[in-house]
């Protein structure tokens, strides 16, 4: 009997180790036919968000615990009239450069999708999130997932992650310890406090816009007083 | 000595059955890639700051309008039937939205300002038979379709837009005046509760 204390212990240790995920978010394209003529014209490269996703991924998988995950969400329907404007099968391009790394996509269609795949419990099957980084459209109020996509310069409701929206992300879906970060434009000035209020996790954003013409993880614009908060 | 053995028994056989998964592909590849940068010379590798500095080259629009300065709307295009409003464009800088739609019998102090979304293969916007979105300001249109149950954000000013779904057109022609009212301007939440709230500024 004196020893079942010390048998419990032992046996902590041989119990396999807590797998999470690392969820990686990225936001579609607007389209061309509506930013063309405009003096801020957004998104001449289709895949903004995808490239700097999959250039994170890479980065993140060389410190990744052997039983974490990466999971990449891709919102669709703007790839989809994305592809429809420029004759060009962007999913099937977003597949094969995925495929590169050892990643495949998994697609939503609107917000109330991405909340059912950001619900976790723990469970082998719906593993914690121990890390969640969004790539897209955004102002100080929301995701925009489809902005200038189905209406000229704007995002259609059911589409948008907006700070009222963020009840229904539980804090309980992470880790104690995740992190956060949203690459999108001006975050920083008000989504990211409310994250960190209402689903109880810090967030990263960004004060001021976001770069991503360069390719790669997108730069805080140059010229005014941008910075990273949390 | 007999106590010991089954103990030990107790103890390997779960940490053997429970182990923690083999690598992932993930890892897989990295050790792949180092054989890969040991075999390299390194006076052929370009200079690391290069590789962080990636420049995309200019990407070709692939966007194709009317040309033509004379190109014009078509009179009526794609489903005209049933109900219509009166619709006049108008734009507003840095405004999410179309411009103006009311009932036939209603004033124009009574129209609605929304943003307009086209019907795949059915009806496209107006102005897309034009060769700039601006070509159209201050014409109006005979509108068929339905106002849709979702609003649309209009991320310049915060603000909630009505969403109306086109299905068909009729050109009507330049409006006589331009409407000068302002567009809607609710916000789109109430008071920011956490405005007072300084945000953490990351050191490096």
């Amino acid at each position: 009997m004196r020893l079942m204390p010390i048998l419990c212990w032992l046996s902590l240790f041989s119990l396999p180790l807590q797998a999470n995920d690392v969820v990686l978010i990225s936001g579609g394209p607007a389209l061309r036919s509506f930013e063309k003529y405009k003096k801020a014209s957004h998104d001449k490269y289709w895949g903004n968000f995808i490239d700097s996703a999959l250039t994170r991924a890479e980065e993140l998988k060389k410190d990744l615990k052997v039983e974490d995950k990466i999971v990449w969400l891709v919102f669709r329907p703007s790839y989809v009239s994305r592809t429809t404007e420029d004759q060009t099968d962007y999913l099937k391009i977003i597949g094969e450069r995925s495929a590169k790394i050892g990643l495949s996509p998994i697609f939503f269609d609107n917000k109330n999708q991405l909340f059912t795949l950001l619900r976790r419990d723990g469970s082998k099957e719906k593993p914690k999130i121990c890390r969640l980084e969004y790539f897209g459209h955004s102002n100080k109020k929301c995701w925009m997932f489809d902005y200038s996509n189905r209406v000229d310069g704007g995002a259609l409701e059911p589409l948008v992650v907006h700070v009222d929206d963020l009840q229904k992300i539980s804090g309980s879906s992470f880790t104690s310890d995740a992190e956060c970060v949203s690459y999108g434009c001006h975050s920083g000035e008000e989504f990211s406090q409310r994250w960190r209020m209402i689903v109880g996790r810090p967030m990263v954003g960004a004060v001021g816009k976001t770069d991503y013409s360069d390719g790669g993880m997108p730069k805080l614009s140059t010229g005014k007083d941008g910075s990273w908060v949390y | 000595m007999g106590l010991l053995i089954p103990l030990f028994v107790w103890i390997a056989i779960p940490a053997v059955c429970l182990a923690p998964p083999l690598p992932t592909r993930s890892s897989a590849d990295t050790t792949e890639a180092n054989p890969q940068a040991t075999t390299t010379p390194p006076a052929e590798e370009p200079p690391e700051t290069k590789d962080d500095e990636e420049i995309r080259k200019p990407v070709e629009e692939k966007v194709f309008r009317a040309t033509l300065a004379a190109a014009h709307t078509p009179a009526k295009h794609g489903d005209t039937s049933g109900e219509s409003w009166i619709a006049q464009r108008t734009m507003v800088e840095d405004y999410c939205g179309w411009g103006w739609v009311k009932k036939d019998k209603e004033s124009w102090r009574q129209a609605r300002w929304v943003a307009l979304e086209g019907t795949p293969r059915t009806c496209p916007l107006p102005h897309t038979f034009l060769p700039r979105p601006v070509d159209d300001k201050n014409y109006q249109y005979r509108f068929f379709g339905t106002f849709a149950p979702y609003r649309a954000y209009e991320p310049q000013a915060d603000m909630w837009v009505d969403v109306f779904i086109l299905k068909g057109f009729m050109s009507l022609g330049p409006a006589k005046e331009e409407i000068r009212r302002p567009p809607p301007a609710q916000a789109s939440s109430g008071v920011n509760r956490y405005a007072d709230r300084a945000p953490n500024l990351l050191k490096p």
